[in-house]
């Protein structure tokens, strides 16, 4: 909690007539009504913020010793009021020649300010340890999450929606869990509307460990930066952790030891913590040391670090002290503050971020830190770490986090008890990501109709859960599925000097000799024309949310962009003379949006296709239908 | 930064609020995370007077030689036996159209448009440790010094973004000649040729080939315009009859709809033609075309005639190719320049005919120099990268400058506001050709850019948290003395 009135013991020692400016008596006040309204608390307008010193210094408005050559005093004292602080509009005086002396004898005098005086306010502080949830009263055998959203749609008098049908729901859940929409096999086994066992149906999907291992490496893949190709790859300052990650996430590795390998890496995992080397000099907030407090703050924390890591977080509480003392964890050499690439002379110290659970021993060795930073994260009364990954896993499923954005874990989340009662969850269930999914996919407010959606999001209310976009891996992978044509493991594994093949490390997980006829992922193709149209990073950056809309860029390419057109003519071969034009359409459907055609989109299709379909004419109706938003948005 | 920094004489109505605005207008937002976010107040920020429309960034990759090109010095011919510290040019120098202003030999067509252009001597980069092209690249094509903790948005994409786009179907940012697969750096020069945190919305439009580019705004290979359009009508027949239409309008799905309406409203456009060069005249086409490059630049014209905001044309990035001498520079100089210097003569003229250079201002720009004997700067830990190092010329391929010299280099400004037949700036005569006077680093150079687009050097967005600026930390100036 922010200090805000100077210590009483302080004002006891007033000052005599020609000692220094007193700070707490004489500057504050004059700041406090002259200036805090727009540079102070959460306010930085014009991204001044006076709420320390170090954030003043920072702004690079004055020089100590010298006001007369500090803007900071010119644009208290101009002439013209349009030119003047505080601004016209803001209807205040202006300062007085008194009030202009004491500031110009601070400044002369060095800026003296209270130790730990701060005119920041009080924000949302989420809690560090795991919460206990008291559910909300309810039929017995309901899903938790179902009676915590049940309480929250009562407190805001708003209607539970609609539940979806068994088809919709198996889309979604298919494509949720696996990346890939039913198939039409799947789908013929439905039996009647509403008899479809849906907590068996999520159980058979996530017991497809290759599909979901599959699926689930994008989201990895953007999280960690694992990419196969890229900058830093040059000259060794980079590497893959893809065998790892895939036999992590095909044996559904506790998420606990998942953490532990990553943060206190074996032989094969280590390829988070090293980051991207660049050659040459860096930015000193982009040193693979601070890269790595960045990196294991944002992904395991969703903390933003990347502001603490130049000066002191105007944002939010972090310090430049908090972001070293993470980095000199991870640093062999001592590290030195840098502040705002200016270095301030202080070391730092190796230390993590929330003492209250423990701290690292400094003088250990790099290896013991890191194994301690790693029990650290992962220690049972560390809630962050739960928390930020169940809102992670609720985000890629729900198309909107508890805590949105996801990446901003210090924000209020809509609903405590969703989020506290899912990381107890993982707990309770040993940190099984399945089972958190599970828990998921099995309530009622999963398997809910999907919101209409504005752009505008003021106060959240849960309405449904929100659509989300196919990932490109997702949509590539889908257009496979529906043509039936996968391409050969060779186009996608690189050459081994490239990248050591990712198609490696399914051979190896699986104790394959040879590929065999199992599909070829667009999570392992190098990142094409295609998928970074359809917004795959070049994950240079931690990224942990792909784009939700469809740009005109994009849109160009998939009217006309040659990998489009090569799958499409691709499947068209395939489909040529299997079937009538009706039941190429009828097959179609099925396959691509899970769903029979009406009558009147069944003449359309035949309009498109002819009696006797050309390819050209089945390659126009595929992409008829892979345009169609019903297809790239999951419902 | 330093005070004067914050100061923009040329721009009076900046100092109302000087103070905010160059710290940057913000309210730094708890935002964290998805999209940007527009910070742009416009009491806070007033955007300048625009001077030019459009830009035609032509981009010399590869460290073009100033002392080569633009910046001749004490020359040197070719001989066995010359001590290699004796040299600065290879090239003897020509006399322009303007008469204090002379280059360098080969470049006769661009020196007969000299009295059209400002040329600034004296550019420089930062020295980064190490020399490597698509990083200087990026940090010249972004303003920021890669790595960056947020993707950083080209200078194209900063146009497509602020200003948008000049009429409704033309590609606001459009990338000509360069290949961004095949080669040892690819993945370093798709780091930055993107919309970055902006999105690929407002990321460039690719065209490597500029006699293939007509493909890019045709139906696929094959296809006919007929067949083509009958396959969108069928789209929107499934549309209509949909029985999920009734969603349709959530947001995510509006906008795909109205991205692929888009795309198509281009694809059947009569601006499409454009980007097809066959459909230039034989004479004209015929003096562009050097090869690739010179493509480029009637293809930039031609875009830019039909509202293209923001075009880039390069020579192309490949490493140890065309400006990228590590050996063997006289030679490979001497063919660069003939590939550059009609065409880009001609693009000059050709805007001038159609009353069009007024408005667009074309830059022709590098990442660094070369010297032939100092890699980076003086004192730079910089690793030798010549391919030819030796003391005394031996054979021709030591005859060239092979080393990466950040110390100054040339831009050349030609129309969008700025000043005719000027020179500002100026490198020394002898080793070390280091800037002796003017310098301009890339954020000025930025800012001037920007600001004879009408945009501040200080416009921002907040990402992640953190406010972003058109050029780094808001502190690029315009350097005024080169508007006219």
């Amino acid at each position: 909690m922010a200090f805000r009135i100077p210590s009483l013991l302080l004002l006891a020692l007033a000052s005599p007539l020609h000692a220094a400016v007193d700070f707490a008596h004489e500057v504050v006040p004059i700041l406090e009504k002259n200036c805090v309204e727009c540079h102070g608390g959460d306010k930085s307008k014009g991204g001044l913020s006076i709420n320390s010193r170090a954030l003043l210094l920072d702004a690079d408005v004055l020089e100590i010793g010298k006001p007369e050559d500090s803007l900071f005093i010119e644009v208290l004292t101009a002439e013209d009021p349009e030119d003047r602080m505080p601004p016209p509009k803001k209807k205040k005086e202006a300062l007085n020649s008194a009030e202009i002396a004491v500031l110009e004898k601070w400044i002369a005098e060095g800026l003296v300010w209270e130790e730990g005086f701060t005119f920041a306010v009080d924000r949302y502080e989420p809690p560090l340890k795991p919460r206990v949830v008291k559910l909300p009263a309810g039929e017995p055998g309901t899903n938790p999450i179902d009676l915590i959203v049940a309480a929250h749609l009562k407190s805001k008098e708003t209607k539970a929606p609609q539940p979806v049908d068994d088809r919709t729901f198996l889309r979604r859940v298919t494509l949720d869990l696996t990346g890939l929409p039913p198939s039409p096999e799947a789908l013929s086994e439905l039996p009647s509307e509403g008899k479809l066992d849906r907590a068996a149906a999520v159980d058979k999907l996530l017991a497809n460990n290759q599909a979901y291992a599959e699926h689930w490496m994008t989201f990895w893949n953007d999280l960690l930066r694992n990419e196969y190709i890229g900058t830093g790859y040059i000259e060794g300052g980079r590497q893959q952790v893809t065998t790892w990650l895939y036999r992590s996430l095909l044996e559904n590795k506790p998420f606990d030891a998942f953490i532990r390998e990553i943060i206190a890496p074996g032989p094969d995992s280590g390829g988070f913590i090293k980051g991207i080397k660049w050659r040459g000099v860096v930015n000193a907030s982009q040193t693979t040391e601070i890269q790595f407090s960045q990196n294991v703050s944002q992904v395991f924390l969703g903390i933003n670090m990347k502001c603490a890591s130049c000066h002191d977080s105007f944002t939010d509480r972090w310090t430049l002290k908090e972001a070293y003392g993470l980095a000199q964890i991870y640093s062999e050499a001592p590290l030195e503050l840098v502040r705002c690439d200016k270095p301030t002379g202080e070391k730092a110290e190796a230390s993590w971020i929330f003492p209250e659970l423990g701290n690292v021993d400094p003088t250990k060795p790099r290896d013991e830190r890191l194994k301690q930073l790693a029990e650290l994260v992962t220690h049972p009364e560390n809630g962050r770490t739960q928390r930020t990954i169940v809102n992670r896993l609720w985000n890629q499923m729900m198309g909107r986090g508890i805590v949105h954005p996801v990446d901003a874990m210090n924000t209020e989340p809509w609903n405590e008890d969703i989020l506290d009662h899912l990381a107890n969850y993982l707990v309770v269930s040993k940190y099984d990501l399945k089972a958190v999914m599970r828990l998921i996919a099995t309530s009622r407010t999963y398997q809910s109709r999907t919101e209409v959606r504005d752009e505008d999001e003021g106060t959240y209310v849960f309405k449904g859960p929100v659509r989300k976009r196919m990932t490109a891996e997702q949509f590539i992978d889908s257009i496979r599925q529906v043509i039936g044509v996968w391409p050969a493991p060779d186009q996608n594994a690189f050459g081994k000097n490239l990248t050591g093949g990712q198609l490696t490390a399914v051979m190896e997980a699986h104790g394959l000799k040879e590929w065999d006829k199992r599909p070829v992922r667009a999570v392992f193709a190098k990142r094409d024309e295609l998928q970074a149209a359809l917004g795959r990073p070049n994950r240079e950056q931690v990224v942990s949310a792909r784009p939700d809309i469809v740009t005109t860029l994009e849109a160009i390419n998939l009217a006309n962009g040659p990998e489009l057109a090569a799958l499409l003519k691709a499947g068209a071969a395939n489909l040529q003379g299997k079937a009538a034009p009706r039941e190429l359409i009828e097959n179609t459907y099925l396959a691509a949006l899970s769903r029979k055609p009406t009558d009147s989109e069944v003449r359309i299709a035949l309009e498109i296709l002819g009696e006797t379909p050309t390819p050209e004419a089945t390659e126009d109706f595929l992409w008829s239908i892979f345009m169609l938003p019903e297809f790239i948005y999951i419902n | 930064m330093t005070q004067e920094n914050w100061y923009d004489e040329a721009h009076p109505e900046l100092t109302r609020r000087r103070f905010l605005s160059a710290l940057g207008a913000t309210t730094a937002a708890t935002f964290l995370g998805g999209a940007p976010r527009a910070l742009a107040d416009e009491k806070r920020i007033k955007q300048p007077t625009a001077t030019a429309d459009s830009c035609i960034l032509i981009w010399m990759a590869g460290g073009m030689a100033a002392p080569e090109t633009f910046d001749p010095k004490r020359y040197k011919p070719y001989e066995v036996g010359t001590p290699v510290d004796q040299i600065i040019s290879t090239f003897p120098a020509i006399d322009t159209a303007v008469d204090n202003i002379k280059i360098c030999q080969g470049l006769e067509n661009i020196a007969g448009v000299m009295d059209r252009a400002t040329l600034i001597r004296s550019h420089f980069q930062p020295d980064l440790g190490s020399i490597l092209h698509s990083r200087h690249q990026y940090h010249w094509h972004t303003g920021y010094v890669p790595p960056q903790t947020v993707a950083a948005p080209h200078i194209g994409a900063w146009m497509a973004k602020v200003l948008g786009g000049r009429n409704d179907v033309m590609p606001a940012f459009i990338n000509i000649g360069q290949q961004l697969e095949g080669h040892g750096e690819s993945e370093e020069l798709k780091a930055f040729t993107t919309g970055g945190f902006f999105g690929s919305e407002f990321g460039p439009m690719n065209l490597p080939f500029p006699d293939l580019a007509s493909q890019a705004v045709k139906p696929p290979g094959g296809m006919s315009p007929d067949r083509f359009s009958k396959r969108y009508k069928a789209l929107e027949n499934l549309l209509k009859n949909s029985p999920k239409s009734g969603e349709l309008s959530d947001y995510h799905q509006e906008s795909m709809l109205r991205s692929i309406d888009n795309a198509h409203r281009l694809l059947g456009s009569k601006e499409r033609e454009a980007f097809d060069l066959t459909l230039e005249k034989k004479e004209i086409f015929d003096e562009y075309n050097t090869g690739r490059f010179g493509q480029g630049c009637l293809l930039a014209r031609r875009l830019v005639e039909n509202g293209a905001r923001f075009v880039e044309v390069t020579t192309e990035y490949i490493p140890f190719v065309h400006w990228d001498t590590h050996e063997n520079g006289h030679s490979t100089v001497e063919r660069m320049k003939k590939e550059i210097d009609r065409p880009i003569a001609r693009l000059i003229k050709d805007l001038e005919e159609r009353g069009l250079l007024d408005r667009t201002l074309v830059v022709i720009a590098t990442e660094f120099s070369r010297d032939m004997m100092i890699e980076g700067v003086p004192g730079s830990i910089a690793q030798d990268q010549s391919r030819a190092a030796t003391d005394v010329i031996k054979e021709m391929k030591h005859y060239g400058l092979h080393r990466h010299f950040t110390g100054g280099s040339s831009v050349v400004m030609f129309g969008g506001g700025m000043k005719k037949g000027f020179l500002y700036g100026a490198t020394a005569d002898e080793r070390p050709c280091l800037v002796r006077e003017n310098p301009v680093s890339i954020e000025d150079l930025h800012a001037t850019i920007f600001t004879a687009m009408g945009i501040s050097p200080k416009t921002e967005y907040s990402i992640e948290g953190r406010p972003f600026y058109a050029t780094k930390d808001g502190i690029g100036k315009a350097v005024r003395d080169v508007f006219a």
